[in-house]
């Protein structure tokens, strides 16, 4: 029974082992290695965002791409347009399926002299991809679609959720491996969550290998009891907040009688 | 770690300390002198210095709550608000902002709502801004020409003969005047109605209202709007908090901290200056914003999306 229990284990143990290390092969197999040196954000009162730095190393030659993302999320915004031919104003809706909150990518080169089409769609790499990727819903054809994901890029540039840059890789070469720098910015606007740091290595135009990093992002301390508390004790939060206010009130109030009395 | 800025839960976003205080100090200072709440201007730079719409709405009325306490109370000491008149407007107002939800929802159907909603605005904002601006400017020459016309009795307009021959006639004492409980009921659901359309507190339409219709007087007016917009924002802070989470707390104590202090300046300030004077300069100010308004909705928008959140 006990010999049984044995080639049962194994039998077992033996493709989970192999898995793994076909999926770790799949990863960081001939040693493209990430790490961020920023890995778990901390939110206090204080927080005016910060900076990332992500670096590694790689097989020389190669062209690198690297993609801050959080996970796909959807958004509702309100859509400007003309009404009544030449006033400007909220004309409608628009819903933004499968978006990441985040998307910043620098790599080494221009995207399109390292990377195919294809590729690119594949591991949604560059605003091109992306477009593809992102649903939006109501348009009435491609060339609108492209006109609204245009909006979409320079409204979350704007508050700097999005970002592209080329060149600004750092590369070195030491002891026969090529190494990595970049440092980004993280913007204050980006909400807490988990994102994750992608590094791609490129060559003949194609993605060889991949590795990942996650950053981590949390309010803490007042910040996160502030936050808890008008989400799950909404009427207390409001109670409080009105109290506060017309005690302040009066409180300055007396403070201006007392110095006028003078 | 920038200790000029500070993180806003709600809002999720860090801001520069000097601007909520340097902007709740401005609008606080309008607050004591013309007894509006100043949604109309706070909101929109709000959400100009990057708060989402929505908690700049919510968060401002939190705010109003603070300014108008401590301006009703400073006008409260002076003797300038009436509270007779100024309960009767509020349970007007609370009617009217009840039935304005509704009217918000039958446009909303109808897919025109933000048209109407600026429209409104434009339009009540330029009514009321050139009448204010013409009626203290012709006010102020005739107290200069006084001695030569002094024996001139004003003439009686249709409208204070039709408001004074309607029923439950009451003196308003603080006021010096007496009106019929009915006109400020009405009234009060009149400017209800179009706060809540135009998503503001409406003191700047219950001001003239109070000054033309109601022929209060101008020091008077602005301490029973202060007290009128406190109760409003008590109840939008509350409603807001417990049914769309989106009041910060933080963005609330930093406004109010220059809020409070304006307007007790503004109260100040306010009583060295003449009823015309005070009139002119809050008809300038309404007219600024009816052109600034006027500009957003003509020009080309640096942004073609937005966030969504209000109305």
């Amino acid at each position: 029974m006990n010999f049984k229990f044995q080639i049962f284990k194994f039998s077992i143990t033996l493709p989970s082992i192999l898995t793994a290390l076909m999926l770790f092969s799949g990863n960081t197999f001939a040693g493209l290695t990430i790490k961020a040196n920023h890995d778990n954000i901390k939110i206090d009162f204080f927080y005016h965002g910060s900076t990332v730095s992500v670096k590694g190393a790689s097989d020389p030659g190669v062209d690198l791409i690297i993609k801050i993302t959080s996970p796909d999320g959807h958004e509702v915004l309100k859509q400007k347009g003309k009404a009544a031919g030449f006033l400007w104003m909220n004309t409608g809706t628009l819903n933004f399926e499968h978006t990441p909150n985040l998307y910043s990518l620098h790599s080494t080169k221009k995207l399109e002299d390292i990377l195919s089409r294809e590729e690119a769609e594949k591991y949604i790499i560059g605003y091109s991809a992306l477009n593809r990727h992102i649903e939006i819903k109501p348009v009435n054809n491609e060339s609108e679609k492209a006109t609204w994901f245009k909006e979409f890029i320079r409204f979350k540039e704007s508050s700097k959720l999005y970002a592209a840059s080329a060149g600004k890789i750092a590369v070195t070469l030491k002891d026969g491996r090529q190494e990595y720098y970049i440092l980004t910015d993280w913007p204050y606007q980006a909400p807490p969550g988990d994102y994750f740091v992608t590094v791609h290595a490129v060559k003949d135009k194609k993605v060889i290998e991949t590795a990942e990093a996650n950053v981590h992002v949390e309010q803490v301390g007042s910040v996160k009891l502030l936050a808890q508390m008008a989400e799950n004790s909404a009427a207390t939060y409001g109670i409080i907040s009105i109290l506060i206010a017309v005690a302040a009130g009066f409180g300055v109030g007396l403070i201006f009688k007392k110095g006028g009395a003078h | 770690m920038n200790f000029m800025y500070l993180y806003l839960p709600v809002a999720l976003t860090s801001i520069n300390l000097l601007i909520p205080v340097g902007l709740g100090l401005a609008v606080g200072l309008l607050s004591g002198l013309f007894g509006v709440g100043g949604g109309f201007l706070m909101t929109p730079l709000l959400i100009m210095f990057g708060i989402p719409s929505s908690v700049a709405a919510a968060t401002d009325s939190n705010q109003i709550v603070a300014a108008s306490t401590s301006g009703t109370y400073a006008h409260w000491k002076v003797g300038n608000v009436d509270f007779k008149m100024g309960l009767y407007l509020l349970i007007g107002g609370f009617i009217g902002g009840l039935a304005g939800v509704q009217v918000i929802k039958i446009l909303k159907a109808t897919g025109n709502v933000d048209f109407v909603i600026k429209m409104t605005y434009v339009i009540m904002l330029g009514i009321i801004g050139t009448y204010m601006f013409v009626e203290s400017l012709q006010s102020m020459k005739k107290a200069k020409n006084q001695s030569q016309e002094s024996g001139v009795k004003s003439q009686e307009s249709g409208l204070t003969r039709f408001l004074k021959a309607l029923p439950f006639q009451t003196r308003f004492e603080k006021s010096g005047v007496t009106h019929s409980l009915l006109v400020p009921l009405v009234f009060g659901v009149f400017v209800g109605v179009l706060a809540a359309l135009m998503g503001v507190g409406g003191g700047f339409i219950m001001v003239p209202v109070m000054v033309y219709i109601l022929r209060m007087p101008m020091h008077v007016v602005v301490g029973t709007s202060l007290f009128q917009i406190l109760f409003n924002c008590i109840e939008v802070t509350f409603l807001q908090a417990y049914t769309n989470h989106n009041v910060d707390f933080i963005l609330a104590i930093l406004l109010l901290f220059g809020s409070t202090i304006g307007a007790q300046v503004g109260t100040k300030f306010g009583r060295k200056l003449k009823a015309d004077q005070l009139k002119i300069i809050l008809a300038g100010i309404v007219l600024v914003v009816t052109v600034k308004i006027i500009f957003e909705l003509t020009l080309t928008p640096s942004l073609l999306l937005a966030q969504g959140g209000g109305h």
